[in-house]
Parts: C-alpha cells; sequence; structure tokens
C-alpha cells in the first residue's frame, strides 16, 4: 500500500465533505411532476387542524397546485430564521402587528395592489394595516383574513345564575369585582402573567380608552411623550391584581400561572372574568366544551358612550417579494376566502371575517356586535411597538413592583419613553425623513 | 487499609450513618424528580398539590403512546442517534488525526501556532457564532442534519485535540520507529499503531462528544428549527407550547426523552463515568 | 524528541502530516474563525437579520453600555455563575468526601448521583419548573419562586448545581482517591485530625482538583441558556435573562440582529479573557505541587 494517494484522496474528502450538499440541493418551487407548489406558513398554531383540512381539500380538487400549510409554534421565530436564510415560504401568515411593520419596513413583501381579491376586504381592515407600517405605505403589502377583538371574556352561565349585570364603567367593574371577592366562591379575574404577551390584552383594551389613537405616531413625529398618557392605564392593571386567582387557595398567583393556565382555570369556573381576546376562545374550550363564553367591551372609558373595543388583523396573507409564481398563489388566497372555508375557520377559531359577505358570527361577539357594526373599534397598541422593546415585559415588571403605585408607575414610565427612543431611532428617522417630504 | 477523607484510618466497619445519608439524599434529590416525571406521565389527570406523594389509583400508560406520536418520537430519535453516532465517529477519525500531525510536529512553527489556533477555539462562545452560522450555512445548503454534524465536529475539535495531544505525549515515538523501519508509511504506521494506542482517549471523547451533542438543543434549533425536521430536545422544545396544560401528555414526553440515555447509561455506566473523569482531569 | 520527528518539511513524512493539517484548518476556520469574523462585521450594522441594513459604526457598542436589558443579563449571568460555581464546589466537594469514605452500596450511589449529568438540561429543566410550579409550593403553601423576579435567580442556580454536581463530585473523588496513604500517616504523627487534616492535609493535594472544577464549572454556567428556555423565558421582569438567552432572543427573533452581534463580541472578549486569566491561575497553582 502506498501511503501518498490514500492521503490526498483521503484530504479532498474531508474539505469536500463541507461543500457536498451544497452541490446536492436546491430549491424548488416546482415538484417534480411540473405542479407549483405554494408553501405558506401561518402563525396560528391552534387553527393547524382547520388548515390541514382545507389543505387536503384544495389539493384533492385542484391538480396542478400543492399547497402546504405549516402552522408550527413559535412560527415567527421560524419565519425570521427563514428570512436570515434568505428561504423565504410563498405566504406567510401573520398579525397585522410590529412583525408586519418590521417585515414590510425590509422589503420582503410583495405589493399585492393587482390580486382581485383585495376588492372583497372590508376597507377598515386595509385601513388597519396602513397604519400600522412605520410611515404608510403606496401599495397593499398583506391580504386581511380574519380579525379578532378583545376585552373582558366573562362567564355568562354564572353571570346569569348570579344575576351579575355588565359593567359599563370602571366603578361599576370594581364593584363587581367587590362583590365577587365578598363571595368568596370564585376570584373575578383568572391571570396567567407568567407568559408576558397576554399582559398586553388587558393592557390594549385598557389603554385604547384612555390615550388618543395615534399616540405612537405622534411620539415617533416629536410630538408626545407615552409618560403623559400611560400612567391611568398602568394603575388600573394595577388596580385589577388585587381581583386576580390569588384570592382562591391553592391557585398559583398571577405569575405564575401561564397562559394555558388561566385558560384552562377559566374555563372550569374558577373566575367570572378573563381579560384576554376572542383568540383565547378555542384554548378555553380545550378545557371545558360546555362553557359558554361571552365578551363585553373593556370599562375603562370615562363616558360608557365613548367605550371602544380592540380589534386587529389578527390573520393576514403575505406574499413574499421573492415569490415567483403569484398568479398560483393568488388562486390560493381565493380558495381560502370562499365563504364555505372562510366559516369553517370563523366557527373553529371563533373569528371575525376581513372580507365581504353574509357570515354567522359566534355568538360570543354578541355582546360586542353593536361596536363591531358602528366601528366603534380600534387597533392593538401592541401593534406598533418593537418586539425587541419587549414592552409585556416592562408591564409585568410594572405590575411586579411592589412599592406603592405612583413610585412603580413612574419607574415605568420614565423607562418607557427612554426605551422607546432607542428601540425606535431606525423608525423615527425614516418618520422624521417621511414627513420631511411630505 | 481503607481511611476517610479525612485521612482518619477506619477499620473495615461499615459507616452507616453516611451511607444512611447518602441514600436519603440521593432519595430526595435524584430519586423524587424522577419517580414525579413518572407520576405524573401514567396518571390520566395532572396529580393537584401534594397528591403526587400517592400511587396513581390506575396506570394509564396511552400518556406514552400520544406522547410518540405528538413528538414524533421515533424519527426525531433516529435523527439524535444519526446526528450523535456521526459527529462521534468522525471526530474520533479526524481529532486524533489532527492532534498526530499537530503532536508531533509541536517543534514546528506553524503545527505549534495551529495548536494554539484551533485551542482558542475553546473560548469562542456559541452565541457569537449562532447568528453568522444561520446565514451562512443556509447560504450552503447546510442548514440540515448535515450542517448540524459539520459543526459539531468543528466546535468540539479544540476540545478534541487538547485530550488527544496531551495524550499523545505519553506514547514513545520508539514505536513509530519501530513500525518505520518495517517499512510502514506515517499514514499505515497513525492506523495500525498509534490510533489503536489512543483507545482510552476515543473513549473519552466518545463520552464527551457523544453526550454534549445528544443533550444540545442550541445548535440545532438555529441550524435547522423550523425545517420540520427534529432532534429529541428540539422536539421536545418545539412541541412544549402544544402540550398546553395537558402535564401528564408533557411528562410522558418528557420521560421519553429521557429514556434512551437512562437505559444507555445502565449499560455503560462504567465508561461513561470514566469518559467524563478523563476528560476533565486531563 | 527522537530524530524521527525531525524530518525535512519536503519529506514525504511531513507532506503527510501537512496534508492532514490543512484540511482540518480550512474545516475549523470555514466554521468557527469566518463565522466569528462574519459576526464582527455585523456588529458593525443594523442589520436585523433579514432584508437591507446600513453600517453604523460603532453605534452598537455604544448603546450596549447604555441598555439596561443588556446590563442586567450581564448582572444575572455572572451573579448566577458565581453562586452555581461556589455551591456546586462546596456540595460536591462534601459529597466526595461522603462517597469516598467507607459506606455500604458505594459504587450504586456513585452511580445514582451521576444520574443528572446524563440528561439533557432542557428536559431537566421543564421538569424542575414543574417541581417550583406546583409541589414546592404546595408542601410550603408560599408562591412559586419562578413567579417571583427577586427568587427566580434562585431556581436557575438549582438546577444549575443538580445537574453540575455529578461530574464534579465525580472528579472530587477521583482527586480524594489519588491522595497517597503515607501521607495521611505523616500527618498522624504529627497530630493532625480531622478539620486540620483536611484542611492542612487533604485540601492542599486535591487543589488541582478544585481549580479544574472551578474553571470548568464557570465556564458552562456563564452559557447557561436551555435552563432559561425550559423554566422561565428571561422572566419574570426580564429578571432571568442570561447573555446567550438575551442575543438568541432578540438577535433573531427580535429583530437585534447586528446589536446582539456586537454584544456577543463583548461576550467572547470576555470568556476569552476570564479563561485565559484561570487558566494562567491553574497552571501557576500546579507548578507549585
Amino acid at each position: 500500500m502506498t501511503a501518498k494517494p490514500i492521503t490526498r484522496r483521503h484530504a479532498l474528502g474531508l474539505s469536500a465533505a463541507a461543500l457536498s450538499s451544497v452541490l446536492f440541493a436546491g430549491c424548488t418551487s416546482e415538484t417534480a411532476d411540473g405542479k407549483v407548489q405554494v408553501e405558506i406558513v401561518s402563525y396560528k398554531q391552534e387553527a393547524k387542524s382547520i388548515f390541514d383540512q382545507i389543505q387536503a381539500d384544495f389539493n384533492a380538487a385542484h391538480d396542478d397546485i400543492v399547497l402546504k400549510i405549516d402552522s408550527p409554534a413559535d412560527a415567527v421565530t421560524i419565519m425570521k430564521t427563514r428570512f436570515v436564510r434568505e428561504n423565504y415560504p410563498d405566504v406567510i401568515g401573520i398579525g397585522g402587528d410590529g412583525d408586519y411593520a418590521n417585515f414590510v419596513d425590509s422589503n420582503i413583501l410583495a405589493d399585492v395592489s393587482d390580486y382581485e381579491g383585495i376588492g372583497n376586504v372590508k376597507k377598515s381592515y386595509t385601513d388597519i394595516l396602513k397604519s400600522v407600517t412605520y410611515v404608510p405605505m403606496e401599495g397593499i403589502y398583506g391580504v386581511p383574513y380574519v380579525a379578532n377583538a378583545a376585552g373582558m371574556l366573562y362567564n355568562v352561565d354564572m353571570f346569569e345564575e348570579k344575576g351579575w349585570s355588565i359593567p359599563e364603567t370602571w366603578d361599576e367593574l370594581i364593584e363587581l369585582c367587590e362583590e365577587i371577592k365578598a363571595e368568596g366562591e370564585v376570584a373575578p379575574f383568572y391571570l396567567g402573567y407568567l407568559d408576558t404577551w397576554t399582559i398586553l390584552s388587558p393592557w390594549n383594551s385598557v389603554t385604547v380608552n384612555m390615550v388618543p389613537s395615534d399616540l405612537a405616531r405622534q411620539v415617533n413625529a416629536g410630538k408626545a411623550k407615552f409618560a403623559d398618557y400611560y400612567g391611568e392605564p398602568a394603575r388600573r392593571m394595577r388596580q385589577m391584581l388585587q381581583y386576580s386567582q390569588t384570592l382562591l387557595p391553592g391557585e398559583p398567583g398571577p405569575f405564575a400561572a401561564s397562559y394555558n393556565d388561566a385558560c384552562t382555570s377559566f374555563a372550569n369556573g374558577k373566575s367570572a372574568m378573563y381579560p384576554c381576546g376572542s383568540f383565547a376562545v378555542p384554548q378555553i374550550l380545550t378545557g371545558n366544551p360546555d362553557i359558554n363564553v361571552g365578551m363585553f367591551a373593556m370599562p375603562s372609558a370615562d363616558d360608557p358612550a365613548d367605550r371602544i373595543v380592540v380589534s386587529g388583523v389578527d390573520l393576514q396573507w403575505c406574499v413574499a417579494e421573492t415569490c415567483p409564481h403569484k398568479e398560483a398563489v393568488f388562486e390560493v388566497l381565493d380558495y381560502l376566502a370562499e365563504p364555505e372555508n372562510l366559516q369553517t375557520y370563523l366557527d373553529d377559531q371563533r373569528a371575525i371575517p376581513c372580507v365581504e359577505g353574509d357570515f354567522t358570527l359566534d355568538p360570543l361577539f354578541d355582546g360586542i356586535q353593536e361596536f363591531l357594526d358602528e366601528d366603534r373599534v380600534l387597533d392593538y397598541l401592541d401593534h406598533s411597538y418593537q418586539s425587541a422593546m419587549a414592552v409585556d415585559a416592562q408591564l409585568q415588571t410594572m405590575l411586579l413592583d411592589e412599592r406603592d403605585d405612583d413610585t412603580a408607575i413612574a419607574a415605568f414610565l420614565e423607562r418607557f419613553d427612554t426605551d422607546w427612543l432607542r428601540y425606535n431611532r431606525d423608525v423615527i428617522r425614516k418618520v422624521q425623513e417621511y414627513e420631511s417630504q411630505h | 487499609m481503607a481511611k476517610d477523607a479525612f485521612g482518619a484510618k477506619v477499620k473495615e466497619r461499615v459507616n452507616w450513618p453516611i451511607t444512611a445519608g447518602l441514600i436519603l439524599l440521593a432519595l430526595i434529590v435524584i430519586i423524587f424528580p424522577l419517580y414525579m416525571a413518572v407520576r405524573i406521565a401514567v396518571a390520566d389527570k395532572m396529580p393537584t398539590g401534594l397528591e403526587i406523594f400517592t400511587l396513581p389509583e390506575t396506570w394509564d400508560f396511552a400518556n406514552f403512546l400520544e406522547a410518540m406520536e405528538a413528538t414524533q418520537f421515533f424519527t426525531s430519535f433516529m435523527n439524535s442517534l444519526l446526528i450523535t453516532v456521526v459527529a462521534v465517529v468522525v471526530s474520533i477519525l479526524i481529532h486524533s488525526l489532527a492532534a498526530y500531525a499537530i503532536g508531533r510536529n509541536m517543534e514546528r512553527r506553524v503545527f505549534k501556532w495551529s495548536y494554539l489556533f484551533i485551542i482558542a477555539g475553546m473560548y469562542v462562545p456559541f452565541a457569537i457564532l449562532m447568528m453568522p452560522l444561520v446565514k451562512q450555512t443556509a447560504i450552503m445548503h447546510l442548514d440540515n442534519m448535515v450542517g448540524v454534524m459539520i459543526l459539531y465536529i468543528v466546535f468540539y475539535m479544540p476540545m478534541n485535540v487538547m485530550l488527544y495531544t496531551g495524550y499523545l505525549r505519553n506514547i514513545p515515538v520508539a514505536l513509530e520507529e519501530a513500525a518505520r523501519v518495517d517499512g510502514a508509511s506515517t499514514w499505515t504506521t497513525f492506523w495500525k499503531v498509534i490510533f489503536p494506542i489512543m483507545k482510552p482517549m476515543h473513549a473519552t471523547v466518545a463520552v464527551l462528544t457523544g453526550l454534549a451533542v445528544w443533550n444540545d438543543v442550541m445548535t440545532p434549533l438555529v441550524i435547522m428549527g423550523g425545517s420540520g425536521v427534529y432532534t429529541l430536545p428540539l422536539a421536545q422544545m418545539s412541541f412544549q407550547t402544544a402540550f398546553g396544560t395537558d402535564y401528564p401528555l408533557a411528562f410522558a414526553s418528557y420521560l421519553l426523552a429521557m429514556l434512551p440515555m437512562i437505559i444507555f447509561y445502565i449499560f455503560a455506566q462504567k465508561q461513561i463515568i470514566g469518559g467524563v473523569t478523563n476528560g476533565a482531569v486531563k | 524528541m527522537a530524530t524521527l520527528t525531525k524530518g525535512k518539511v519536503g519529506s514525504g513524512r511531513m507532506k503527510t502530516f501537512y496534508a492532514i493539517l490543512i484540511p482540518v484548518l480550512i474545516l475549523f476556520i470555514a466554521f468557527n474563525t469566518f463565522p466569528l469574523l462574519t459576526g464582527v462585521f455585523y456588529s458593525f450594522t443594523n442589520s436585523k437579520g433579514y432584508g437591507a441594513f446600513d453600517i453604523v459604526g460603532l453605534q452598537n457598542y455604544l448603546d450596549l453600555f447604555s441598555d439596561a436589558r443588556v446590563g442586567n443579563s450581564y448582572l444575572f449571568t455572572f451573579k448566577v455563575a458565581v453562586v452555581a460555581t461556589i455551591l456546586t464546589n462546596v456540595i460536591s466537594l462534601l459529597l466526595a468526601i461522603a462517597l469516598s469514605s467507607k459506606i455500604k452500596f458505594k459504587s450504586a450511589l456513585r452511580g445514582l448521583f451521576f444520574v443528572p449529568q446524563i440528561l439533557g438540561a432542557l428536559v431537566v429543566g421543564y421538569v424542575f419548573s414543574y417541581l417550583f410550579t406546583w409541589i414546592i409550593p404546595a408542601l410550603t403553601g408560599t408562591e412559586s419562586i419562578l413567579a417571583s423576579p427577586d427568587l427566580a435567580w434562585i431556581a436557575i442556580v438549582v438546577v444549575l448545581v443538580w445537574q453540575s454536581c455529578a461530574q464534579t463530585t465525580i472528579i472530587y473523588i477521583t482527586g480524594l482517591s489519588s491522595v497517597p496513604e503515607d501521607v495521611y500517616e505523616a500527618g498522624s504523627l504529627d497530630g493532625a485530625t480531622g478539620w486540620n487534616k483536611f484542611r492542612y492535609i487533604t485540601l492542599p493535594l486535591i487543589m488541582p482538583s478544585v481549580t479544574t472544577n472551578m474553571v470548568l464549572v464557570m465556564k458552562n454556567m456563564l452559557m447557561v441558556f436551555d435552563q432559561i428556555v425550559a423554566m422561565t423565558s428571561g422572566g419574570p421582569s426580564q429578571s432571568t435573562e442570561s447573555i446567550s438567552y438575551l442575543i438568541y432572543n432578540n438577535g433573531l427573533s427580535g429583530g437585534q440582529f447586528g446589536f446582539q452581534c456586537a454584544n456577543a463580541v463583548m461576550f467572547f472578549i470576555l470568556i476569552a479573557v476570564i479563561s485565559i486569566v484561570q487558566t494562567n491561575f491553574l497552571s501557576s497553582k500546579e507548578e507549585q505541587l
């Protein structure tokens, strides 16, 4: 045996190992039999079974397009990781939130103004999307699919049984809480603040009634400060803590219970109310399929007539700029928006359609129907928060602060404005550039 | 003659207080968490409060089947096994070879500096490589199991090369000379003479690399997260939210994830403990 | 060294050595050095990780020093690392002494105390998270420490110590078993007993094990990640965000790719300095022996 040839071959093998799969792997958007594959990554993990069904139906009815809908856990992280890898899914299903604003800002979403289906989308929702991006955008970068609403979820049967009425002012709400607390059978609220994002739900619905609707843009334009507006909502958030499940023996506190714990416990009648959004209802029903959940508007406005319900785009379809077969994608989007399919989704996920048409809304929304009809809705405030700023964690810090209310809130407000400027530096620069040009 | 740690000679009499203390400690600290995991996993409903200390009324193993399905146990297990075996085998081959080339030429500047250069890699935290590697592996189409294997081979190179080089110092050069006199090439000498002598170090490298790779979640998470391909720990992490409050299901899946290693440990306890000790002390 | 190793560069033997070294170096540079340099490059940009980005010079580094969240993550990581390292070593040494004494079921007990080492940190974290949320509050009637920003770090320390004691104990046992018998005999003649014997005879002799363990455990603790993911996700109130967790979380999903690259560069420099200082300390100790 001679040494040299083996040595060289081995050495080559080593360095080639790193490169080999470069040659063999490759991006394909067409399957072997010439069908176009449309890949959707949706952040609605809880809607996985619905989309699995829709995917199967679609694929059975189409022989030119293969639809693949993924609804993984932690989907937004996965999307961003894939963007980092420049491996874009054809369509992403996300909310009309800060991530959406970031994606639009990074020029990775396609303008879908030429998609005919956009004409069927209710204008109020395309307007909401326009208000989410840092600066008003010319085109349309997402096709709204469904919306949700946040306010106060309550146990309808329990309310009827006890004869409690729906509070319309903050004082009435506190009175009701006192009454429930005095009875001592259930807690007024069940809070799952271990998962910080759940804090944003009550925060949004309390605050939206108490601050100007364009506050974030005013701040970005240098015309306002959050500290002037966020103090009172913060105080109410702290007030709500006094009526949590800690009133019941053996329950984990608000910061030890997770979102799932809270949903399950509310479902099983441990609390009368649960400050969360309609998106929580499917999870609640897994804990107890028989519970009768209702929703009322958070009574935090000074005048009950001014109450507003928080409603935002919960799921929209955004097409990747790089997508090579937009026609096929539009066909898929048309299919998803077909009344029959959309209604299936609405029934399963207790959602509100963003598309015009004659849809049946879940009884859950009976209590806020008039708000929806009269357009007394505003988008989630957190949709304009940068995710890296972690406003949810800042709220948690404020709520956990054991000092007196004034000190805790002052600390929160001071940090909020400082952090806002720091995390929105690029945004503010863009806004000011935009304003100087328009 | 036996002695205690303070050096006092003890007659061959069993120290029962210490034995009892250690057994009690092991029961509370090691056995209890494992017992708790089993207790919850076989329950049909999450035990509330102190119910955990009672045995379940019925033993329900359906959770395990459900958990296997939910976390794609068999594919995840096979992926973990494949990644670990390849990473370990290739590490042993390449790192021992590299250490041989370096260790026998330490007096040459190129090799000495290469050695220090590779060893310095031990100080590079994964955190700094993580994000660039996400991009790089994707561009090279290595955002998959092959990429994860290659990364492990590179990440554990500094430690393994150091271990092998250290071990090589104790192997007399005379052994190689003997082979050389018989006409063997350097290449053959390594595989026929040196590689077999390094056997104890192979065991150490295999244990250290194997344990670290098997239990690692961060590398597969950032390199192939979202690809739908899971290793056992990655599957645990990805499906954690899906368990919701179904704690029996969650614990069945935790146990399943721990089981392969526990079984392996029962059979190879001596080698594993030896490997870990050897690697740390060297 | 023998003449054999002093082959000429051009000789077949040296060719073989270079043919081994060069590909290995290429592999190492491609997947370690190169990404390291890329990371340094991104640390000077405002990249979100995807899409377009600008070069922002030293802005990220300036921001690092004014960012309270980053500062807290360093404080938390070092607090946990120092406390956990000390606890691990004290507990392990005691355990090693007990496991080295004349006890029944010695190998079974040693085997049992080693079990935490082989388990994955992530799953261990999930199990302990349940323990802290449901079992311990039920036993003591107190609130879960995972829900308290002041105490949650203790839960992280407990899990870290639980896992790292296994290996540390085994290393101490090895260290103790290598203490020669006659040293004790000499000590006994001088009248050393109990604590004094441990302090003046055993401890100096196992000093190499102590330093090995200190360095090893400290380095692992500084990289803490899995336990955070499994138990707290950095909460409550961001009180348990470790450096690695913050880099992962804000760098990949928070859109702060460039900024967190700068953070990672800082972290790298810090780890390197600590390790070099510790290693020098270690070798100076060894020379004394």
